[in-house]
Formats: structure tokens, C-alpha cells, sequence
């Protein structure tokens, strides 16, 4: 198992250029997750690495060893498709043996060696059926089991489970999850899911336009996303951005009045802004309460989930405000209810959306 | 009969509508209606395919001729089944058709690979394979005639000037090489429908499982054997059925280059039959003919349908 690092990677096609100066250092065993909208370079990334597309610049190194130009197969990566790209017209067994046939290696090795995959990802009793008699589900799987029978030292995986239906995706996540740690393996994963990349990575990468946006344990970016696009990525529902104006910026933080009329005095590191400055104050749906003094909502829609009631609706009449309260709340579309917002619990982004670093940890405080 | 039963009440129900529609749609019972849209066709097919099949072999039990016709029962085809000539002329349209077809598959499934290589300028070489197949066969094959003419002929002129030989050549004036000549004409002309044909499945093969396979380690080689073959393998069975058929029922290439000369040596089966029969004016005696054509082609078809079955079972996707 290795490291990997990719040092100042850029890609152009033509004139267009997709990925902009990108260097991240990943580490031995880890589960790392690329995620961004579509379009953002996560896929092309993948397969630069992979040495299925070239890099314009930077080089790429893989356990100590420099690879940028090296064939795929040199490069100890494997890598599971999003189409799973299983070859229809061989056996289950033949599909996973491939590569091992590929290499020329011997009958007895290779026998076991596919027998071992079969059995970690449960299709001993499939490898005489083709791809086109399998679920979705199994078919995954043994695309996942062609790229563990070579014992790379990363595996590559590009939007894996996008053809899954959400139940099976689910358990496939779970599935991966557990191979992780039972292969011990570096994993490198691409999805525009961000639960997926939640759920499973141990560091999550956020690509937009083709620029890595942050790269951070999932709850760093959840708590500290260094950029509005992320702060509205990560997370479900997506972050609240309410308009605000600076009031005033001292050492305990920047005083905001929000559009709608409510102000606040936030516990943020104000020495980018000053008085008088555009901002956005974002909030997390689930960092809101019922309460008696805040933010005015006039609720649009309902949608009553049981656990919970996520409740869509318009602060000052323009500003979509999204806000996930108990199940049984008391409320009624049509109506306007009063939300409570801890300071510590928002974030403020500056006009050009980079965020204004957090001075503590989220708590719930009365309004001033 | 339940199935019968499931798919006439869907109909019935569009008829319950179009008669609630208008009084019109009531006075043209369903079964009428079907028999007005498939009566042309089989009239048409009754026509140009039924009859002259059943007049053929009619006529094969005949002693038919300009002046007449008398019931023979199976003597023309004990003539034939008697004859060393007729032999001959079997195994050298079977000949002819393995050797031409597997040229042409050869040629067609180099010149796909080829087309579907991201080369610079592909369009265009995909345009410069047609034209063997779009001029009009006479056309081409007149070209062909003076390709290969022993004193106006390039090819002579290049041989004499290779030192190859010391004085022209005909191409068609010898058993042998009129046979070969032929037959590079028929690959000329026949090549490239087969090589559109793979070209395209080829282009149905997902570029995911070339990248894999890259990922794997597969050279092109390899890639080429193990993926592209089997992806394309149910095409290239149908096409070879398809070319083979068209290649030995092949007849204006021939006509035209050699009318089936010299000395019978390129006298296939089909050329045999119209000398026989429109040429000689035996019409039954080149019935008879015929009539083997086709029951050789149709026990030809059915070997070919089964190679296909099991191709579909091994490279088929179940």
C-alpha cells in the first residue's frame, strides 16, 4: 500500500483548461473522496492519476515512486468504472481473472486468487454466470473484484454506485466501507454525492471549476468550510445564505444585520471586512430552533419526514430559507414562525464567498 | 390461446373507441383491415418470389426448350449428378466463395481497425472505402477488364517493367490466373460492405472496456483478441453468412471479366446455370440447376444459423 501525491497537476484540452495547479498528498491507507458538481475535474482528475489522460503539467507519485509518465498498469493503481466495464462475454470468473490472465500468471495462483475475491464479495456461487445475469448490485461488485485480484497499491474508483438504486447504494456504501478496512488499502473515490463522500472518506477533496476548494476531514467541512461553495456542498439540506450588511467589526466579532431586519453579533474573525461591507451569514437548516425572538420565516412548504419536518420558506419575502425542526412541530404552511439561531452556530462569507474564520465551537445563545 | 386472448383486448378496446368515434370504423371488421395492409406484400412476393420458384422446379423435371416441353422426371438432375463437369463446377463455386469471403473479412476487419483508430483524416478514409461498392458493377468491372489487358493493362505494364515478365500478359486468357483475377475483383467490389458493417461494431464496443483493459495491462493486441473479436463476433458470423451468399450467387463480376472462361475455369455455379438455361436455351436442364442453388444455399444457411446460435451463446451476454 502506498502513498500518493499529486504535485501541481494541470489539465488542459485544447484551449479549455479543466484542472488549475493541483496538488494534494494523500496518505497510505486512506479513504479519500473527490466530490463536486458535475463538470469540475473530479473524474478527469481520477483519470490522470489512473494514466488514462495525460497531465498538461505537474507530476504524480505513487508510493515514493514518480509515475506522470508511466502506463497505467505500471502504476500499481486498479480502477472500478462507473459503467463497471465488465466484458459481457466472459464469465463472472473470467472478468475477475482478467487482469491475472493478462499478467500470464499461473492456473493454481490465479484460481485462488479469484476464489479469495469471490468470496470476500460474496459471488462464489456466480463466477459460471455473465454480467448480463447479474443485478446491478453483484455486476459492481465484480468489477470491484477485477480490481482487488492484482493487489494494487490505490484503488481508483469513478462514481461507482451512480447506477445503483438509492436502497442498494446504501448498502453498498456500507459494503465499501467495510472493504476499506479489510483491505487496508489507499482508496481513492469519485462521486457528485456528498453523502456519499460524507459517509465514507476518511478526507473528502471538494473540486469546483476544476480548483480544489478545500480539502478536510468530512467534519472540518462541515464545521469549517473554508469557501461558500462548500458550506453549501456539504451538508443536507444545503446551507442557509441570508444577505447581510457589517455594522460593526471589534474583537469579539463582526455585528451583521441580516436582510429581514434581525442583527447579530457573530464570533468571527472580522479583519477582512469592514463597516458598511456586503456579507452572507450562513446558516445549517438543522442549527435552527422554534423560538421567540430571531428570524422571521413565512413558511412555503412542508415536508414531514417523521424524525423530522425540513420547512421551506422566505425570510423579508425574497430570501429562500430552509430550516429541519422536530417532527411534531407545530407549524403550518401559510403561516410565519419565529426561528432561534445560535451566533457560534453561523458562518459568514465575504463578497468574494471565502469564509471569516470561526473563533468557537457551535452553542446555542439567546439573540441580542 | 390465453396469450391469443391478453393481446386482442387491447385492440378490441381501441375498436370499442373508433366506434364510438364514427359509424365508419364498424363496417371494416379487424381481420379485413389486417389482410388489406399484408395482401400488396404477398401478392407481391407471390408474384415475383412464389411463382417463379415453383415454375423453376416445375421446369427442372422438364425437356424444356424453345420448341417445347416434355415431362422427364429426374433425369436432369441424374445428368448432373452423373456429370465430372458439373462436379467440378460445385467444388470450384465453393472454392471461389470460401476463398473470396475470407479475403473479404480479412481485408474488411483490417480496414474497420484501421477507420476506427483516432488517425487524423479518418472521415475522409471512411468516405475513400466506398466507392468499390457504390460505382455500378459493370463499371467497375470494365475497369477491371482494362486493369487486366495484357497490352493496354497497368498491371502487365508494371510487370514488364519490374522485369517480372518479358512480354504482356493477359490476366484473363489463362485458367488460373483468370480464376485469381476474378476473384480479386469480387474482394474489390465486396470489401467494403463488409468493412462498413464491422466498422460500425466496432464502434459499438464500449470505450470503458479498451480502458480497463489498458488499466489491466492489456496491450493493443491483446485488447484486440480479447475484447473487439468477441464484441463483434455475432457481426462477423452474419456477415460472413450474408457475403457468402452474395459471393456465390456472384455473376455480372464474372460475366462480364470472363463469361465463365477460359475453359470453364471460372464457370461457377450460377454462371453455369444462366449458360445453360438463357444461353443454351435448356431451360430445364439449367432449372435443375437452379434448384440445386438452392437447396445447397438453404442447407449452407442452416449450418450458418447454428454456427451463429452457439457464437450467441459464447460471446452473448448470457
Amino acid at each position: 500500500m502506498a502513498t500518493l501525491s499529486l504535485n501541481a497537476i494541470s489539465k488542459s484540452f485544447g484551449a479549455a483548461k479543466v484542472l488549475h495547479d493541483i496538488s494534494l498528498a494523500i496518505n497510505d491507507k486512506e479513504f479519500v473522496v473527490f466530490v463536486g458538481p458535475s463538470g469540475c475535474g473530479k473524474s478527469t482528475l481520477l483519470r490522470i492519476i489512473a494514466g488514462l489522460e495525460e497531465a498538461t503539467e505537474g507530476s504524480i507519485v505513487i508510493g515514493g515512486e514518480d509515475v506522470s509518465t508511466a502506463p497505467p498498469v505500471e502504476r500499481g493503481i486498479s480502477m472500478v468504472f462507473q459503467s463497471y466495464a465488465l466484458y459481457p462475454h466472459l464469465s463472472v470468473y473470467e472478468n475477475i481473472a482478467f487482469p491475472l490472465r493478462v499478467q500470464k500468471m499461473e492456473k493454481a495462483e490465479m484460481d485462488a486468487r479469484v476464489h479469495r475475491a469471490a468470496d470476500i464479495l460474496q459471488l462464489t456461487d456466480k463466477l459460471h454466470l455473465k454480467p448480463g445475469q447479474l443485478s446491478g448490485g453483484q455486476r459492481q461488485r465484480v468489477a470491484i473484484g477485477r480490481s482487488i485480484v492484482r493487489n494494487p497499491k490505490v484503488f481508483l474508483f469513478d462514481e461507482p454506485l451512480s447506477n445503483l438504486d438509492a436502497a442498494l447504494r446504501g448498502d453498498m456504501r456500507v459494503e465499501l466501507s467495510q472493504l476499506h478496512r479489510s483491505l487496508d488499502a489507499t482508496m481513492v473515490y469519485v462521486t457528485h454525492d456528498q453523502i456519499e463522500a460524507m459517509t465514507m472518506a476518511d478526507r473528502i477533496v471538494v473540486l469546483n471549476g476544476g480548483r480544489v476548494e478545500q480539502f478536510g476531514t468530512p467534519m472540518e467541512l462541515y464545521h469549517h468550510p473554508s469557501t461558500k461553495f462548500v458550506a453549501s456542498f456539504i451538508g443536507q439540506p444545503n446551507m442557509n445564505l441570508v444577505p447581510a450588511i457589517v455594522e460593526g467589526v471589534d474583537v469579539t466579532g463582526v455585528k451583521v444585520a441580516l436582510s429581514g431586519g434581525a442583527k447579530m453579533v457573530l464570533p468571527v474573525d472580522g479583519s477582512t471586512v469592514s463597516t458598511g461591507d456586503k456579507v452572507e451569514v450562513g446558516i445549517r437548516p438543522e442549527h435552527v430552533r422554534l423560538g421567540n425572538s430571531g428570524l422571521e420565516i413565512s413558511v412555503n412548504v412542508l415536508e414531514r419526514l417523521g424524525g423530522v419536518s425540513i420547512t421551506y420558506g422566505t425570510i423579508a419575502g425574497d430570501t429562500r430559507f430552509c430550516a429541519s425542526l422536530p417532527g411534531d412541530a407545530a407549524i403550518r404552511e401559510g403561516t410565519s414562525i419565529i426561528l432561534e439561531v445560535s451566533p457560534d452556530a453561523c458562518h459568514v462569507f465575504d463578497a468574494a464567498g471565502d469564509v471569516l474564520r470561526r473563533k468557537s465551537a457551535p452553542e446555542l445563545v439567546a439573540w441580542g | 390461446m390465453g396469450e391469443l386472448m391478453t393481446e386482442t383486448t387491447p385492440a378490441s378496446g381501441h375498436t370499442a373507441a373508433l366506434q364510438a368515434a364514427g359509424k365508419k370504423a364498424k363496417s371494416l371488421p379487424e381481420a379485413v383491415f389486417a389482410w388489406m395492409l399484408v395482401g400488396p406484400a404477398m401478392l407481391f412476393i407471390a408474384v415475383i418470389v412464389a411463382w417463379p420458384l415453383a415454375e423453376t422446379i416445375r421446369l427442372s423435371f422438364m425437356e424444356a426448350g424453345l420448341g417445347g416441353e416434355e415431362y422427364v422426371g429426374l433425369a436432369n438432375y441424374q445428368e448432373l449428378a452423373e456429370s465430372r463437369r458439373f462436379h467440378q463446377t460445385i467444388i470450384r463455386t465453393f472454392y471461389w466463395m470460401f476463398l473470396s469471403v475470407a479475403l473479404k473479412l480479412v481485408l474488411g476487419l483490417i480496414g474497420a481497425t484501421l477507420l476506427n483508430a483516432a488517425i487524423p483524416g479518418r472521415g475522409l478514409f471512411r468516405v475513400l472505402v466506398m466507392p468499390p461498392w457504390i460505382i455500378p458493377m459493370a463499371i467497375g468491372m470494365i475497369g477491371w477488364l482494362w486493369l487486366y489487358n495484357g497490352y493496354f493493362g497497368v498491371l502487365s505494364g508494371t510487370m514488364m517493367s519490374l522485369g517480372i515478365t518479358d512480354k504482356p500478359f493477359e490476366f484473363l486468357a489463362y485458367k488460373n490466373s483468370a480464376f485469381y483475377s476474378a476473384v480479386v475483383a469480387d474482394v474489390w467490389v465486396g470489401t467494403p460492405m463488409v468493412t462498413l458493417f464491422f466498422l460500425a461494431a466496432m464502434q459499438g464496443v464500449s470505450r470503458d472496456l479498451y480502458e480497463a483493459a489498458w488499466v489491466d495491462g492489456a496491450g493493443r493486441w491483446y485488447r484486440f483478441r480479447r475484447i473487439t473479436i468477441p464484441q463483434i463476433m455475432p457481426v462477423i458470423v452474419s456477415m460472413s453468412l450474408l457475403s457468402a451468399i452474395f459471393t456465390f450467387n456472384s455473376f455480372e463480376i464474372i460475366w462480364i471479366l470472363t463469361e465463365g472462361g477460359p475453359r470453364g475455369a471460372t464457370t461457377t455455379l450460377i454462371v453455369d446455370t444462366y449458360k445453360t438455361a438463357i444461353s443454351n436455351f435448356k431451360f430445364g436442364e439449367g432449372s435443375a440447376r437452379a434448384v440445386i442453388i438452392v437447396i445447397l444455399l438453404g442447407l449452407f444457411s442452416l449450418i450458418y444459423l447454428n454456427v451463429l446460435k452457439y457464437v450467441n451463446r459464447k460471446y452473448g451476454t448470457r
